[in-house]
């Protein structure tokens, strides 16, 4: 089916807004809606048991490909197909209804020492039955041991410097001891052909005649074998699944429960095998398509992409046709978003209170342009933004594109409402900025057009790159806190970490202090980068990812021959990203400014002050907070500091390959880490307080910048081509109270796209409402907010994120200057 | 009988480990630990000989664990092999896990908790660990089962 044809309008609607359509006149949306807030979480063994079963009872004779995808195929095969409510697509992420699925060989045996308490603990808590707990701690776990991702690497290289540095957790995190997702697949190849034609193409190529050389031939045979034994494995699903229906709808007594159940079973007749035909059947094959993803790799931020664009050939033809109804459609995709929620991470108690509350991040991206440059909005645009607004779900993640010169003011304004509506959902991403980005990457500008958002913020190709975009999280901060100490941390005490860069009192300039913090950032990004190499090494042994490789183009790993691990992907890279830009850059300034400019203090007493954080020092603490530039104002020293940052960054990425042979690159998105990182760092000299959150993203520092429009200015300005792996602009309105003001949001956010801004998302709350919603979260079940790239319930988050959230500045839309935060909170900010 | 999960101790075993689950539980709520890895140890030993549903945690297991304070004033090693555990003073070579810990009482804290703060505790370099994690998460959770059975909440 084709994507688009031009002589048809895109936009039939004739109300963007869809304001007829509510959880009133949509109940079924409703009630799946309720029940899953009210749903609790339970771990899901189910994956874990026939994965360890297969591979246990397997010789490891295979090929990695092989045999870990024969190990899928079993899962798969066996899977339970189970249909828990109402839903009108078929299939589950879990065997419960909102499950934690295991994945022992990444970080799920985490938490093993809480299968006795992990249903019961204070944050979070997740059901975890006896018997399954018995499963795991007998069965599941002791065969993972010596063979998870960690352990593997750990013992192949001998406990390296860069992972015993990564296991400190308090200088950067190495995301792929954890999952090899981050990602937006190709869905739609996969519709439109079917998941048969896969089996053939690989099938096919297994047997070409050999003109290959080996060792290359072997491991392409192995490829294509695996592509066939997964995708048989996904079939096997399916038709279980279309089994169960039928046998569920001959009991059905409810007419109603009955045709869905036999509508289902229909779908699952075509779909995922053959190429859908229907809206219908192509909402459910993603979903299907979705599931089969996470029995291979771990619900992490795969992202199902530019589903209005992906879905509307479907959507368009059934409602020429004839065939379909708006409240029909709007129905089949509240259906998928409320899917999109049936699983959560598993997470052990402490990483909870660390870094916890974040979904699975699936996120979906809707607008902007096609691959020709012209406008991409079309009905299901509206329609996903619509369901978004009505259900207010964690997940999907939505995004949407703008292209201030190709897309209407219609829709962006419709875009603003529906984040006043959500109060935090969808965000903002600038088109122009991003494809040039892109480009800058090597990306063609076609593929730079097709953009979609992977997880939080990073741009990725659909089917084309693979961009493992969280791969590193590095701890800006503790590069600063390196160089002011030799070498050594406050929160690692007297242990020499890092390189000895220099006693600060012996600095003259500030270039030498810049000098010894970029000696310590590059050792650290050195090190991460180290022990990413070293995890992708040993993905390819041990977990290599065929089911998903066969979801890409098909001039990727399936003319290749080649899974994504190895380098199939028509363009690969490795994304880092970076906590506490926004605390680094204010501390380079306050530093520059009070040593070396201003000479206020010296190097000596700064470190004193720090050390006592800042009591007895509160003059100077006074100084530092009110006298020294700011990120996010228009002061020159911060502009500089900001932008030779980045680019330094950026410069040493980019000059660094990964196990794939792709480049590394530079982002600014924090997720929660912003806040679990700043509770376990010192005082520094910007004036923040030890132990206190960092600004989230690539976001001034809260309080620090007092005006928006200096405030995008300032983030506009910096160089977006150096910020390849995304970035997380994150804003508060306390109120956005009609049309006008929405519309003054929108033209805010243009104008900060014209400048050069690429993201930015809003939550629409006050600093009062989230006070309250943190005294008394009962009374704020489902409140989302925007966390640092994706949305979250409020009540999930840990105390310090929430802190965070709280004290974030908020501005009045009417004046773009700064609220004041309220008197008698103010202990809650940083720097008090 | 729990389903699918541990047995409760019948009486005999429950009065046997009872010795020692109250001297352990004794010290998990005093002030002074110095004793602490001894007695969880001992504790352990009791309960792998009694209970057969807690042994099944060691039968098939090899594991060499050696614990050691900062200042190397205690140091203990745990070997499970063939379904038994040996505990010894001394040191041990090639162990899977290494765990150095600050003291005792960040040992204990470190194990049994009422919230278990592995990361925490590594944060605050309370604990330092050298070698396999997944040992340790499996001595933390046969750990902290024990310390639900003592206390009668298992």
């Amino acid at each position: 089916m084709s994507a688009r044809d031009l002589s048809i309008p895109a936009i039939t609607l004739k109300d963007i807004r869809l304001g007829d359509y509510t959880l009133n006149t949509l109940p079924l949306l409703g009630r799946l809606k309720e029940n899953l807030l009210r749903e609790k979480s339970s771990v899901c063994i189910e994956r874990a048991r026939y994965v360890t079963e297969y591979l246990k009872n397997t010789p490891d004779q295979e090929s990695p490909e092989t045999r870990y995808a024969s190990a899928v195929h079993f899962f798969l095969s066996h899977k339970k197909p189970l249909f828990f409510d109402d839903n009108l697509l078929a299939g589950t992420t879990c065997a419960k209804p909102f499950g934690a699925p295991v994945y022992p060989e990444l970080t799920g045996m985490t938490i093993w020492p809480e299968l006795d308490t992990i249903s019961t603990r204070e944050k979070n808590p997740i059901l975890l039955s006896d018997e399954d707990a018995a499963t795991l701690n007998f069965e599941i776990f002791p065969y993972w041991m010596e063979r998870n991702i960690l352990e593997t690497t750990r013992k192949k290289h001998g406990n390296p410097k860069c992972m015993q540095l990564f296991e400190r957790i308090v200088f950067f995190i190495a995301s792929k001891a954890g999952c090899i997702s981050h990602t937006v697949p190709d869905y739609s190849t996969v519709l439109s052909k079917g998941i048969e034609s896969i089996i053939r193409t690989a099938a096919e190529e297994e047997k070409r005649p050999a003109t290959r050389k080996l060792p290359e031939l072997d491991q392409q045979i192995a490829f294509y074998r695996a592509v066939r034994i997964a995708m048989e494995g996904v079939i096997a699903y399916a038709g279980n699944l279309r089994k169960e229906a039928l046998r569920l709808s001959e009991n059905e007594m409810n007419p109603e429960k009955k045709e869905n159940l036999r509508k289902m079973a229909q779908v699952l007749e075509q779909v995922p095998a053959k190429p859908a035909r229907t809206f219908r059947e192509a909402v459910n094959a993603v979903w299907l398509i979705q599931i089969a993803i996470h029995a291979e790799n771990i619900n992490m931020a795969i992202s199902p992409g530019r589903l209005d664009q992906v879905l509307y050939p479907y959507y368009r033809q059934d409602m020429e046709n004839g065939r379909l109804r708006l409240e029909e459609a709007m129905e089949l995709v509240g259906c998928l978003w409320l899917k999109l929620n049936d699983n959560t991470n598993l997470v052990p108690e402490t990483a909870e209170e660390l870094f916890g509350g974040a979904g699975t991040v699936p996120a979906v991206t809707v607008g902007g342009v096609d691959e020709q440059g012209s406008d991409a909005v079309n009905d299901l645009t509206y329609i996903m933004l619509r369901v978004t607004e009505l259900l207010k779900t964690r997940d999907p993640s939505l995004n949407a594109r703008y292209h201030y010169e190709k897309n209407t003011a219609s829709y962006r304004n419709r875009v603003a409402e529906v984040i006043t509506g959500t109060r935090s959902a969808p965000a903002f991403l600038n088109d122009v900025a991003i494809v040039k980005t892109l480009e800058g990457q090597g990306v063609s500008t076609a593929h730079a057009r097709d953009y979609a958002i992977i997880g939080c913020v990073e741009p990725g190709v659909p089917g084309k790159s693979y961009d493992a975009s969280s791969s590193i999280m590095l701890n800006l901060v503790s590069a600063v806190e390196l160089a002011l100490n030799n070498g050594k941390r406050p929160v690692t005490g007297d242990e020499q970490i890092g390189p000895v860069s220099g006693d600060p009192a012996s600095f003259k300039r500030f270039e030498d202090f810049w000098g010894a913090f970029t000696t310590q950032l590059t050792w650290l990004m050195t090190e991460a980068v180290a022990l990413n190499n070293l995890f992708g090494a040993t993905y390819r042994e041990i977990m290599p990812s065929p089911l998903l490789s066969a979801f890409f183009d098909m001039e990727g790993p399936m003319k290749k021959g080649q899974d994504l691990i190895f380098g199939g992907a028509h363009y690969n890279s490795s994304g880092a990203t970076h906590i506490g830009f926004a605390d680094t850059v204010d501390s380079l300034n306050a530093i520059e400014k009070a040593v070396f400019v201003d000479k206020k203090v010296a190097f000596p007493e700064l470190l004193s002050a720090l050390a006592d954080n800042f009591r007895g020092h509160e003059t100077l603490h006074a100084w530092l907070l009110h006298k020294t530039p700011k990120f996010g104002t228009d002061d020159p020293v911060a502009a500089k500091n900001a932008r030779n940052l980045i680019e330094f960054l950026h410069h040493f990425y980019q000059g660094r390959t990964n196990y794939r042979g792709g480049r590394y690159k530079a982002g600014f998105w924090t997720m929660t880490n912003h806040a679990g990182q700043g509770k376990m760092s010192g005082a520094l000299p910007n004036g923040r307080k030890a132990y206190e959150v960092f600004a989230s993203g690539i976001t001034p520092v809260s309080q620090a910048a007092g005006d928006l429009a200096r405030c995008f200015r300032a983030i506009a300005e910096l160089p977006g081509q150096c910020i390849a792996n995304g970035e997380a602009v994150n804003f508060k309105y306390p109120s956005i109270m009609n049309e006008q003001e929405i519309e003054t949001m929108a033209a805010a956010v243009e104008a900060y796209f014209r400048y050069g801004g690429r993201h930015v998302q809003f939550n629409i709350m006050s600093y009062e409402d989230l006070i309250q919603a943190r005294e008394h979260p009962e009374q704020y079940p489902d409140l989302l907010v925007r966390v640092s790239g994706y949305s979250a319930y409020f009540k999930d988050l840990n105390d310090a994120m929430k802190e965070e959230i709280i004290t974030r500045t908020a501005y009045d839309v009417k004046t773009g200057k700064a609220v004041p935060f309220p008197e008698k909170h103010k202990t809650m900010l940083p720097f008090e | 009988m729990k389903k699918g999960g541990y047995a409760v101790p019948n009486v005999l075993s429950r009065v046997l480990l009872g010795f020692q689950g109250r001297k352990l539980a004794r010290c998990i709520e005093s002030e002074l630990a110095e004793n602490f890895l001894s007695l969880l140890l001992k504790a352990m030993g009791v309960a792998f000989f009694l209970l057969r549903d807690f042994r099944k945690n060691i039968v098939d297991f090899e594991g060499k664990y050696f614990f050691k304070s900062r200042d190397n004033g205690i140091t203990v090693a745990a070997v499970f092999k063939d379904g038994e555990m040996t505990v010894k003073d001394t040191a041990l070579k090639d162990p899977d896990v290494t765990v150095t810990f600050k003291d005792a009482a960040k040992l204990r804290d470190f194990l049994l908790a009422p919230k278990q703060d592995i990361l925490g505790s590594m944060l605050r370099q309370d604990i330092t660990i050298n070698g396999n994690l997944n040992y340790l998460y499996k001595f933390a959770y046969m750990a902290k089962h024990l310390q639900l059975m003592v206390t009668g909440k298992a």
